[in-house]
């Protein structure tokens, strides 16, 4: 459904992407894992035209764009079909929960504010924050944002969301309740490409896992494969790293 | 002898100037009217990086914010009518000669807001901008809803202290010949020789209008906090 070919990106002279490509299936669930630095963040932002990728092809289904020549009109019309969720969240600071989930019906899909407010209580009862729908962003807890975060992707009815390390800036009793909203996410059918450091997360969750470093592809299967039997040697080394290190750090 | 200063003066004086102060209400009206709009358009422009543009704005901020009003004032109530005759627009020498002092003072508030305007957009964290376009928004409906909100918020205490300079620098007007409230004072004074009640008048309305107008801010600033 989603397909990614050949993405390339530099900064400066930094080659940060190089030669990405990826498939999504409709309502499957890919992680990427990977090493700072290894391009994660990037690739996710290339994908939304966050930033511009000096090469690629991005395909959503009908919908084809060359990445680093997209015209405004296929920006426009890919960032409408998908949705992201953000590391700090990055709620709307001037709005109120229920207002940055009205926000893209409104002014961008041309929904009526009645219509608009109607899905965006729904959403919010969806992931428990219904009593919080007057409240602004800075009077919530880390975890309520990101659930509003994910809230205002989900009633776009994106065919495909991108999370970047959805709960890293999370204090750790909050990370529970924002992956309980991501799993719903899942059951209810929306693709989702989550790059994330949790790692059983990752594995409980994921149809497809894909490991990267410097800016490549290094491995890419199904979770029980990475997970127990990684091919790559820098695989093993990172997930024996990672998971020692997350081991000793929540022991 | 008489005495030096009087009550009685003081309140004669009040319905003899209080008229004029709408010169000065005008001035800061259009000073600031049309400066806000034209110094967001400006901050806007600027922030862009427009190649061919640019080092036109720069020059243009750094020279309204370098040099003193009164010169400016001098320049353009002086030269634009003259400007604008050169360019084909002959009639503009028998504008109404206000014009070109809300000009003058229009012009030097684009720059000075617009320098408010653009370090306040840039204090918007970028991750918003980021996330309107994330949720489909267009650049300009991402400016005008989630940007120029939280910008306009940022900018509020030093637009604040603008206007109220700009409401004390309008009695400059007075040295190109415009009547305002300070202008008509001062005639009072010399036709009187009484100057003293009249100038206390106008130094007690411009601080009672300079309160007024902190109080307002004041006000809106914790209006628009959005929880803080
Ligand atoms: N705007 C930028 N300008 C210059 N270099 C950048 C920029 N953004 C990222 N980089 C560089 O690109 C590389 C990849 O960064 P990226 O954020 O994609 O990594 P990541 O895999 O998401 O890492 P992390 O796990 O730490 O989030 C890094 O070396 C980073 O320094
Ligand atoms: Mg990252």
């Amino acid at each position: 459904m989603l397909s990614l070919k050949h993405i390339r990106k530099s900064f400066d002279r930094e080659e940060v992407l190089r030669d990405v490509s990826l498939q999504v299936r409709h309502g499957e669930v890919v992680s990427i894992l990977g090493p700072s630095g290894s391009g994660k963040t990037t690739l996710l932002r290339c994908l939304d035209f966050l930033e511009r990728a000096d090469g690629g092809e991005l395909t959503l289904d009908d919908l084809h764009v060359d990445l680093a020549h997209a015209k405004r009109r296929d920006v426009l019309a890919m960032r409408r079909r998908t949705a992201f969720v953000f590391q700090n969240y990055n709620l709307f600071a001037n709005k109120t929960a229920r207002e940055n989930v009205m926000e893209g019906l409104v002014t961008a899909r041309g929904v009526s504010p009645d219509e608009a407010r109607k899905k965006a209580e729904e959403a919010l009862a969806w992931v428990g924050l219904l009593d919080k729908a007057g409240e602004y962003p800075s009077r919530l807890s880390g975890g309520q944002q990101q659930r509003i975060g994910i809230a205002r992707a989900v009633v776009l009815d994106p065919e495909v969301i991108f999370l970047d390390e959805p709960t890293s800036a999370l204090d750790p009793e909050l990370v529970g309740e924002v992956l309980n909203v991501i799993r719903e996410v899942a059951r209810r059918g929306i693709a989702m490409i989550i790059v994330t450091h949790e790692m059983a997360f990752a594995r409980e969750v994921s149809h497809h896992v894909v490991f990267m470093e410097g800016g490549r592809v290094i491995e890419e299967g199904p979770p029980e494969q990475i997970f127990s039997q990684p091919r790559e040697e820098r695989t093993r080394t990172f997930l024996k790293r990672y998971l020692t290190d997350s081991n000793m750090y929540y022991i | 002898m008489e005495a030096l200063f009087s009550w009685q003066r003081f309140w004669a004086d009040v319905p003899l100037l209080l008229p004029y102060f709408l010169v000065t209400v005008k001035i800061v009206f259009w000073g600031i009217g049309v400066g806000l709009v034209l110094g967001i358009v400006l901050a806007c422009l600027r922030l862009r990086h427009l190649a061919w543009l640019e080092p036109i704005l720069h020059i243009y901020v750094s020279f309204m914010r370098g040099t003193p009003m009164l010169v400016q004032l001098l320049i353009i109530f002086y030269g634009l009518p003259l400007v604008l005759a050169a360019v084909g627009v002959q009639e503009a020498v028998r504008w109404d000669k206000m014009v070109f002092v809300y000009a003058a003072f229009a012009l030097n508030e684009t720059a000075f807001l617009s320098e408010i305007f653009r370090s306040a957009i840039l204090a918007v964290p970028a991750g918003q901008l980021e996330a309107a376009y994330a949720v489909g928004l267009t650049r300009w409906q991402a400016y005008r809803r989630i940007v120029l909100p939280q910008a306009w918020r940022i900018a509020l205490p030093g637009f604040g202290a603008d206007f109220i300079a700009l409401f004390h620098g309008t009695s400059l007007a007075f040295l190109v010949g415009v009547i305002d409230i300070m202008g008509r004072a001062q005639a009072l004074g010399a036709s009187t020789h009484h100057a003293l009640e009249g100038y206390l008048f106008v130094a007690l309305l411009f601080i009672v209008c300079s309160l007024g107008l902190r109080v307002g801010f004041n006000y809106l600033d914790r209006r628009l906090a959005y929880g803080r």
